[in-house]
């Protein structure tokens, strides 16, 4: 009976692995860096986490949708290109906010050329999303050619530095606790986004997402539009790029035209450790936003576990793989041991 | 009885703190972005050797904080995050990329951290580039293989990775000393990756498409590849291609030379140990040495250029190869070259560097055996 309760939990809130996982993860990491709990420590941490956190929600609901999208890395980089190609130390804030505007209506429209071909030329968005990555990555080099640029540092700081709250200093026990005199900018955007999607989560639209990735043919049976939604889940996750792309720049301040390129795949493991599973229909961005997080942690961990330096990598894979396996381990077991119990109950 | 006991451990005590007070302990962090090579391997395990050198020389511990992933510019910022999280006293990166590391490593200078970039020179405030000038590196090579030619005829580049500083200062060279030879036509260029199997396939599909290819310039990494493709093609007139100092193709270009002794190609040293030669240098800065701001020099006005070692031809081949040992040498090992600790306080002074101060390192390479680099450590510390 508790078995059954703790499956339907599982069901339901598919972050909960996830979320056990980044607990233990933290947890393993705080025993060795007593300082990770620091605001400057924690700002570090996660404003490298940010940009590739972003990306994922933007995978995540095109792999809900039923999809997939193996371009966001080059749509990145792209991004990250024109932001340094438009965006010098001397642009004027209105300028700036216009570039950004710009480049999320890049990513838009690149996201916009995935939908078209997968959702109405009806091509396998594996191979679709593979082939139009080159397009980006290709455009991304035509742009900027060489790694440069630079962000003005008012820009940079932005991201970079803690925000302090003076309202809090004055507070009794709120001005004891560091992190909330002191919050990193992150938060601040992840918060965003979260609030966002809990909102969404209700509208029809997200619930046409889940339908449609769940079972096309019976969504479109309902009278979803399910090539609009599916052209939706792509032109959504190029605007995550775009952001993506933003958060990257602000973070490192200056441009590469490869810089994006290795993110595609975290994004995908970073969903999937989420609980999110890439047949869609299911799961959500609060696991795909803390699989990044895990993922970086256990970068992290191997660096204060001292661990050799020719494992590793072995070792960040083998981790990684054993944070993938684990749902389906536990599920496995508890089969296992569900089965025993049946046939002992037919015994007696 | 008892008191003498007490003073025996007084005396103990006292003599264990001194001890300890003298030994100096520095923290130093080694950040690398890329594994799959073997270049970047002896570049860390001759880092492990001299620090065991230098502990012996100078009585101090090395703490080596090594991180080594394969990883991108984020991967790499977080590396840095995570030594000086750890309170490292320098670190010694070898840069994945020419700015994206720069907020990150200001931000280590501002907090004293001594920051050496190796390998490639970026221009991080504050940071310290211990580089071989690859442009100087590349124009060697170009200007050999323009000489071969006798300055007239069809060649074809294929470059490392595009946008990497050290590949965009090495064509830089090259397209330097190509000006200089107006009859020497470029009919092909494009990128091998640092990958020799890359290079190869490059390589096949020139030979596949161009006709007339006089020669072929390339860089370490990808030039047994290439040169591969080209013996593979059994052309009559193959074109004349660089080379690269590593064992496995010096021991292919002896081979080559047996049956024909017209073969000719060039490998110009591009040393692993530039690592090992950033770690003397931050050894030196922590140590209280004061940089000469004359010494600097480059792109930046942060580097300090380290001596490029040697270069591999026809005339010093068989010198070389008896003298490294190069046929029962690993494979993938590559001819080195590392500053001594005076090369390294020279370094810091401004002074002219000569060939004493670079020692070839003519170790067993293999990853496991630090056997050398202790033997060396004993004899300069008994010196």
């Amino acid at each position: 009976m508790n078995q059954a309760n703790f499956r339907r939990l599982l069901a339901r809130n598919s972050y909960l692995f996830a979320l056990l996982l980044l607990i233990v993860v933290v947890l393993i990491n705080y025993s060795r860096q007593d300082n990770l709990f620091d605001p400057s420590v924690l700002n570090r941490n996660i404003r490298v986490f940010l940009p590739l956190a972003i990306l994922a929600v933007g995978q995540a609901i095109v792999i809900i949708g039923g999809g997939i999208d193996l371009s966001v890395g080059a749509m990145v980089s792209l991004c990250n290109a024109l932001l340094v190609t438009w965006i010098t130390p001397e642009t004027a804030g209105g300028d700036i906010l216009l570039a950004i505007g710009l480049v999320a209506l890049v990513g838009m429209a690149a996201g916009l050329l995935n939908g078209i071909a997968v959702a109405y030329l009806r091509l396998q968005p594996i191979v679709t999303t593979y082939a139009t990555s080159f397009i980006f990555a290709g455009l991304a080099l035509t742009i900027l050619p060489r790694p440069g640029g630079q962000l003005p540092s008012d820009m940079t700081g932005l991201y970079r530095r803690l925000i302090e709250v003076e309202a809090f200093a004055n507070i009794p026990i709120i001005q004891d606790i560091s992190i909330l005199r002191e919050i990193p900018p992150a938060f601040i955007v992840i918060a965003i986004i979260l609030l966002l999607w809990a909102f969404l989560r209700q509208t029809r639209l997200v619930q046409y997402i889940y339908a449609s990735g769940d079972n096309a043919e019976a969504a479109y049976t309902t009278g979803i539009p399910v090539q609009r939604i599916r052209l939706g889940t792509y032109v959504i996750s190029g605007f995550f790029a775009a952001m993506a792309a933003l958060a990257l720049t602000m973070s490192l301040g200056s441009g590469s035209p490869t810089s994006g390129d290795a993110m595609t795949l975290d994004s995908i493991v970073a969903v999937v450790l989420g609980g999110t599973r890439l047949r869609g229909g299911q799961g959500g961005i609060a696991g795909a936003m803390m699989g990044v997080v895990i993922l970086g942690v256990i970068r992290n961990i191997i660096s204060f576990y001292d661990v050799p330096t020719w494992s590793q990598t072995l070792v960040d894979a083998l981790i990684i793989l054993i944070a993938l396996a684990g749902p389906g381990f536990v599920r496995y077991v508890s089969d296992l041991i569900r089965r025993y119990r049946l046939q002992g109950g037919r015994a007696a | 009885m008892k008191k003498r006991l007490l003073v025996l451990v007084l005396v103990l005590v006292l003599a264990f703190s001194g001890i300890v007070q003298a030994q100096d302990t520095y923290t130093i962090g080694v950040s690398n972005s890329f594994v799959g090579s073997e270049w970047r391997t002896q570049m860390i395990k001759q880092i492990e050797d001299a620090a065991a050198e230098i502990e012996e020389l100078y009585g101090i511990t090395i703490d080596l904080v090594i991180e080594s992933t394969d990883t991108d510019v984020s991967g790499q910022v977080q590396q840095i995050q995570n030594l000086l999280n750890r309170g490292v006293d320098a670190i010694i990166v070898n840069p994945g990329d020419q700015t994206g590391l720069n907020l990150a490593i200001e931000e280590a200078t501002d907090e004293g951290v001594v920051v050496i970039a190796v390998d490639q020179e970026i221009g991080a405030a504050g940071a310290i580039n211990v580089v071989i000038d690859q442009k100087e590196w590349a124009m060697i090579s170009a200007e050999w293989l323009a000489e071969q030619l006798g300055g007239e005829g069809s060649i074809v580049l294929i470059e490392g990775f595009v946008g990497h500083p050290a590949n965009e200062a090495r064509m830089a060279g090259v397209e330097e000393v190509l000006a200089e030879y107006p009859g020497i036509e470029v009919i092909g260029r494009e990128s091998g990756m640092w990958d020799q199997a890359t290079g190869q396939q490059v390589m096949s599909d020139f030979l596949a498409s161009l006709t007339g290819i006089d020669g072929v310039w390339t860089q370490d990494g990808m030039a047994s590849g290439v040169m591969t493709a080209i013996m593979d093609a059994g052309l009559e007139n193959p074109p004349i291609a660089t080379g690269e100092a590593r064992a496995s193709f010096l021991q292919m270009w002896e081979e080559t030379l047996m049956e024909n002794p017209d073969f000719t190609t060039i490998g110009v040293v591009n040393p692993p140990g530039i690592g090992a030669s950033g770690l003397r240098v931050a050894i030196e800065l922590l140590r209280g040495a004061e940089i000469n701001e004359e010494a600097f020099s480059g792109p930046f006005g942060n580097t300090l250029y380290v001596p490029i070692p040697y270069s591999v031809t026809n005339e010093n081949l068989q010198e070389v190869y008896d003298a490294q040992n190069i046929g029962e040498a690993p494979a993938s090992f590559t001819l080195d070259g590392i500053i001594t600790q005076e090369g390294a306080i020279k370094l810091i002074a401004g002074e002219e560097l000569t060939e004493m101060d670079v020692t070839p390192d003519v170790g067993e390479p293999e990853v496991e055996g630090m056997d050398m680099g202790t033997e060396e450590a004993e004899e300069s510390s008994g010196s």
